[in-house]
């Protein structure tokens, strides 16, 4: 189904996914940090795409890299910056931690190289889901996952309730 | 008579024995109504049982082992010398008992015996024989304890001797069942092969350890002084001995092919004749009435194996007659025994002397039956001693002259007692020394008249109880008649009576005294040593093996201390250094914890791809 | 029926939180707890053919992705049963919060409810999630700084477990084309065991052991379980890491994996890693909470030991001890919980002699203790007992002296507990305590109860373990 060109594009795109998912991980910056978070959805909205998944790309790139960037941003227009000193501190500390992480890339790079041949994975071999409609596979197929997912959000509520909400009375 | 009534011997006094715990301490007469009771409704029932021929099988644990009970020839003339010697000795003890603060005890474990002892008679199958012979063993060990605190080193060292001969016996009852495939006893005849000769020695040590031969004998004369006196009138002299010899013949005859000038039959005359002369050799020095007996006891044993192990008809009747005839005179020597403790206050030789005059009836019992013991014509230890010595000289000349030799100490040595005890002078503070009651003195007469008739008469005994025990062995021969049938050896026994009492009259001119009749022999050069020796208990299988015994325990002390310390210090210090390790190595931050996840992952990764 | 398990829950939440009606914290509780009932009783009913009938009237949803068996059965009821004890033991603490604890427990019941119903692996990801987040929530409920950081520690390896969980879906999703038990299942049978499926099979292991605390998968557990609130760390110990972890493992055994001689060495070497790492760690814990975690690691190391063998009596014997664990662990940690309550401090070191002043939990903390190191006739033993005549059977002889002598250690921490805590000189300082209220006393005589009845009546487990062919 991929052909060589489309490698091409599919490297290129899942690098800059892994870079821009770093990036939100090592800057220190929380808006900036953000804003990375974004560029990996909609980096993601684009892989999707192109693997031909346009529902999945859509939901990503409104709720993930819309929806919830906003709710970060204006959640973080809400803190006040900190001093000097703090940050100087932090990033010696952001460092230190960090110093394996490039590390640790590489050799989970290596590793799955190598690996690869052996693993033989073949994608094409099989489709997911096909001949279904999406509106079959959520409410048919899925309903129960729907279930489920309107039960996790209840109990994120429930979460967001019992931590945030005392924090304001207090 | 149903032959559910084969179960009435041993559960009517096991019933009573239960009850009498039941009775209260302060009740007059009620635990002694429950002794005689007891001991009389098995006489009866044993008298009712004489010469019948019953089996009673009932399938109990499975695997073959039946509580299967056999009345016959031999086990009912058994059954009934049992519970003539229970009835008697329980009627002496009535009295001598009276007023022991251990009397009810005593009385139950009595009559507890009494049961067990029928049980292993009858018993027909050799699991159930085990069954009560351990029973026995328990008795045995409550019965030494009956004596008080001072008894129970002695009670411990009989548990431990019995039950090593009693552990024989069960190898020995293993083995045989295993090789034979049952374990009915009279479906079993197995060869003397090496297994068989194997299987026979461990089961012959089992028997004569009952008996109270050596090696398995130094609990009885200690037990002669810790133990209440008719604890010995009833086990060692008479009960044990009837066990012990009546499990030896029914092995030599029936569940064994054991033939004349065997290994095995050489083996157990050696023991014998043994134990004959080493026991007498110890009775003669003693200067104590009980303790004396009790050497006697031993040595009396030898003649019975040395008899038995002859493997020849003779024998085995001359065996099974002594066997008889020593319960009879043993126990009622003991019985006397107990009477010059119960009314002079001690056994001890050296403060006796002169009771004769004072309690005449106890002093011809024990004339009787001393004279009976030493085989003096025409009392009953007279003929059956000389059935033994035909048998053990007809097996080799060695056995016959110890065996006479032994005779020549028993002689020497009753006269000892007899002089020290009942003759010479009497001591100001025996001034009033009265006769025995009644009670006591009734079992004594009764059996000393038994020690006559069955001298007297001896084919009353012989005809009827013993050599129908033999049956075709003996290829219709008979023993019994007014004179032994070799002149020869008849005038070697009496010489040698002769001899003991010139060495008695030797002993006394010298000494001046009854009591030093043997110490002539006693302080012999050499002799004095061993004596010594022996009185220091340097040969008392008890206790060199306690002391090897107590040379491996400290060996294994050691060896326990090792494993102490790797329970105790090392596994503990391991324990804490690996704990206190793993506590240490969690130390909150979850970025660790994530690379152990992630590292544990990896392990699982590798660990798989290995086993693939 | 089965979505009665889900929706029943849900319902109880709606009402609970109903808005424009005042219901009282006291009441929340109250409600939850008739609903953790309820369940006890369909689950135990759930055979019975009122059930079935029912089915043929009434058609709920989700009938088709919603399966219950015998093992699903027993998980449900042990469920219900923690976590009514749970809700009891919560009104202890006079937490201010009861509304939105009644309202966590059932969702958490919910979450674990369709973690053992599914048949499904997708749908099985989902409903650990909704576990998950509500456990978050329930163990930081009181904001403090230490239950924040155990959450914290707890969302970080759940989220590392997620996302490894979520890599092995999307494997299988990939080899096999299909997420459900069966299909999975028969794609493994017929295709052979294929490079992807293992990798696949190691991240799910790997997911599902962070969830089941397995060591060295671990670590979260203890911060999370001694941190917790009591009524919290209950149902923690007690079955929520039971369920998202251990039954997920011997569900998928069972129902997926067919076990190969390698996935049996994995879980066999896990469990016994565990079972011994465990116990060794609980020695010197001076944290009572902390201990029970340890002492949790190692049991649950039983489990998966047991069921990792893959014969029918090894899963036998992992059921029942997955059932007695949940008891005689709650049972220790509601009595840690009252200790905890009455002096105000969970410190062993600074504990001693409660026995005179709290008959009762030191009582029940005996009967919790002995059972969990396998001391008849309490039911721990059964369970213990039946593991080791399975792993022996197995021939595997080294697993069976290890869970023997680990039987040991286990004794041997819970001994130095109880003589620290329990037995001993009254601490001074401690003169005034008093026996627990009944929110507490009440959930442990019940778990003790149920400990050794069911020890004592073994022989009527055993036969109805039997009848349903499980052994």
């Amino acid at each position: 189904m991929l052909d060589s060109s489309m490698n091409v594009w599919m490297v290129i795109l899942l690098s800059l996914l892994l870079l821009s998912a770093v990036f939100a991980v090592m800057i220190r910056d929380l808006l900036k940090a953000a804003i990375a978070l974004a560029a990996v959805s909609v980096v993601l909205t684009v892989i999707m795409f192109l693997l031909g998944s346009p529902l999945a790309a859509v939901f990503e790139l409104s709720v993930c890299a819309g929806l919830i960037t906003a709710i970060f941003i204006s959640a973080i227009s809400l803190t006040k910056p900190g001093t000097q000193e703090e940050l100087a501190a932090k990033r010696r500390l952001r460092l230190k931690r960090f110093i394996y992480l490039p590390i640790l890339l590489v050799l989970i790079g290596v590793g799955l190289w190598l690996a690869w041949p052996s693993l033989k994975l073949d994608i094409a071999a099989v489709g997911t889901g096909a001949g279904l409609s999406v509106q079959q596979v959520l409410w048919d197929a899925r309903s129960l996952d729907i279930l489920g997912q309107i039960i996790i959000i209840l109990a994120g509520v429930f979460g967001v309730v019992v931590l945030f909400r005392g924090r304001k009375a207090r | 008579m149903s032959d559910m009534m084969l179960l009435f011997p041993i559960f009517v006094p096991v019933f009573l024995g239960a009850v009498m715990f039941l009775v209260p301490g302060k009740a007059k007469w009620v635990k002694e109504a429950l002794l005689l009771i007891g001991t009389a409704v098995t006489l009866v029932v044993s008298i009712l049982f004489f010469g019948k021929n019953m089996d009673f099988v009932l399938p109990w644990g499975g695997f073959g082992m039946d509580l299967s009970l056999k009345l016959y020839q031999f086990s009912s003339f058994i059954l009934l010398s049992v519970a003539v010697f229970a009835f008697l000795i329980a009627l002496y003890s009535v009295v001598s008992m009276k007023g022991h603060e251990q009397a009810k005890k005593f009385y139950a474990y009595m009559l507890l015996t009494l049961g067990f002892v029928s049980g292993a008679v009858l018993a027909n199958n050799l699991i159930i024989l085990l069954f009560f012979w351990e029973g026995l063993l328990v008795l045995l060990f409550a019965m030494i304890m009956t004596g008080g605190k001072k008894a129970s080193p002695t009670a411990v060292k009989a548990l431990v001797l019995n039950g090593v001969a009693d552990l024989c016996l069960l190898l020995g009852v293993g083995i045989t069942v295993f090789i034979s495939g049952t374990a009915a006893m009279d479906k079993i005849n197995l060869p003397m092969d090496f297994w068989g000769s194997f299987a026979f020695a461990l089961m012959m040590i089992g028997a004569i350890g009952k008996a109270g031969s050596m090696p398995f004998h130094s609990w009885i004369p200690d037990a002669a002084i810790d133990a209440p006196l008719p604890f010995m009138a009833l086990l060692p002299a008479a009960l044990e001995k009837l066990l012990g010899i009546y499990l030896l013949t029914r092995i030599s005859l029936d569940l064994f092919i054991f033939q004349p000038g065997s290994g095995m039959s050489i083996a157990m005359m050696t023991i014998g004749a043994v134990t004959i002369l080493l026991a007498v050799m110890m009775a003669l020095i003693q200067k104590n009435f009980k303790r004396l007996l009790s050497y006697h006891a031993i040595s009396q044993v030898g003649y019975m194996i040395l008899g038995i192990g002859t493997a020849l008809p003779i024998g085995i009747v001359g065996g099974l007659f002594h066997m008889i005839n020593n319960a009879m005179y043993k126990s009622a020597l003991f019985l006397t025994g107990g009477s010059v403790e119960k009314q002079a206050g001690t056994t001890d030789l050296e403060k006796l002397g002169g009771l004769g005059r004072k309690m005449p009836i106890t002093f011809t019992c024990f004339f009787i039956t001393a004279a009976a013991i030493s085989g003096v014509p025409p009392l009953n230890g007279f003929f059956s001693k000389e059935l033994i010595f035909e048998g053990a000289a007809e097996s080799g000349l060695v056995f016959y002259i110890v065996a006479l030799l032994g005779a020549f100490f028993t002689a020497a040595s009753f006269l000892k007692l007899g002089h020290a005890a009942f003759l010479g002078k009497r001591r100001t503070e025996h001034d009033n020394v009265r006769e025995a009651p009644w009670p006591m003195l009734v079992p004594m007469i009764i059996i000393a008249a038994g020690c006559i008739l069955f001298g007297v008469y001896n084919a009353l005994p012989l005809n009827n109880l013993i050599q129908p025990v033999l049956g075709a062995k003996l290829g219709g021969e008979s023993f019994a008649g007014i004179l032994p049938a070799s002149w020869l050896l008849a005038g070697i026994s009496v010489g040698v009576l002769v001899l003991a009492l010139a060495n008695h009259f030797f002993g006394v001119k010298r000494t001046k005294s009854g009591l030093g009749a043997v110490d002539h022999i006693h302080y012999a050069p050499g002799l004095k040593t061993v004596y010594k020796w022996a009185e220091l208990r340097y040969f008392d299988p008890y206790n060199i093996g306690m002391v090897i015994v107590g040379g491996i325990s400290k060996v294994l002390w050691w060896v326990d201390r090792g494993i102490d310390w790797v329970y105790d210090k090392f596994t503990v210090r391991l324990v804490n250094i690996l704990s206190l390790g793993i506590r240490k190595a969690h130390t909150g931050s979850h970025r660790l914890y994530i690379a152990w996840a992630l590292g544990g992952m990896a392990l699982l990764a590798v660990l798989v791809a290995v086993l693939i | 029926m089965p979505a009665l398990f889900l929706l029943i829950p849900l319902l109880g939440v709606i009402i609970i939180n109903l808005p424009g009606r005042k219901i009282g914290n006291r009441m929340a509780v109250w409600a939850a707890l008739a609903v953790a009932i309820i369940q006890i009783g369909m689950a135990v009913t759930s055979g019975s053919m009122v059930w079935q009938g029912l089915a043929q009237v009434v058609s709920l949803p989700f009938g088709a992705s919603l399966q219950i068996d015998l093992f699903t059965a027993v998980v449900l009821a042990t469920t219900g049963l923690i976590a009514a004890m749970s809700l009891i033991l919560d009104k202890n603490a006079e937490n201010p919060r009861s509304l939105y604890f009644g309202s966590l427990v059932l969702v958490t019941m919910m979450g674990m409810n369709g973690v053992v119903m599914v048949r499904d692996i997708f749908s099985l990801y989902v409903f650990l999630e909704i576990t998950a987040v509500a456990s978050f929530v329930l163990i930081s409920i009181n904001k403090e700084r230490d239950p924040l950081e155990g959450a914290f520690k707890y969302f970080v390896m759940s989220a590392v477990a997620t996302v490894l969980i979520l890599a092995a879906i999307a494997i299988l999703l990939l080899t096999v084309g299909s997420v459900g038990f069966k299909a999975v299942a028969d794609n493994l049978s017929a295709g052979g065991v294929s490079p992807q499926v293992i990798v696949a099979l190691i991240l799910f292991i790997a997911g599902l052991s962070i969830k089941a605390g397995l060591i060295p998968f671990h670590a979260w557990l203890p911060d999370a379980y001694s941190s917790a609130p009591p009524a919290v760390s209950m149902l923690l110990a007690g079955i929520i890491t039971k369920v998202t972890g251990v039954y997920t493992i011997m569900r998928l055994i069972t129902d997926v994996f067919s076990i190969s001689s390698i996935m049996k060495t994995a879980f066999m070497v896990l469990g016994a890693v565990s079972i011994v790492i465990g116990a060794l760690a609980a020695m010197r814990q001076d944290d009572f909470k902390r201990m029970l975690a340890y002492s949790s690691i190692s049991q649950v190391g039983y489990i998966i030991l047991s069921a990792g063998l893959g014969t029918p009596l090894g899963f036998a014997a992992a059921l029942l001890h997955f059932f007695n664990h949940a008891t005689f662990k709650s049972l220790l940690f509601v009595n840690a919980a009252a200790v905890e309550s009455r002096s105000g401090t969970r410190q062993m070191s600074r504990l001693g002699g409660l026995a005179s002043k709290m008959p009762i939990t030191g009582g029940t903390s005996v009967v919790g203790f002995l059972s969990t190191a396998g001391v008849p006739p309490l039911s721990g033993f059964w369970s213990k007992l039946l593991i080791v005549i399975a792993l022996w059977q197995a021939g595997a002889y080294f697993y069976a002296v290890v869970a023997v002598l680990a039987s040991i250690l286990t004794l041997a921490y819970f001994l130095i507990m109880q003589r620290r805590v329990f037995f001993g000189k009254l601490r001074e300082g401690l003169e005034s305590i008093r026996e627990a209220g009944a929110a507490a006393v009440v959930p442990s005589l019940i778990l003790a109860g149920i400990t050794v009845l069911v020890g004592l009546l073994f022989p009527l487990v055993l036969l109805l373990m039997q009848s349903q062919g499980l052994i």
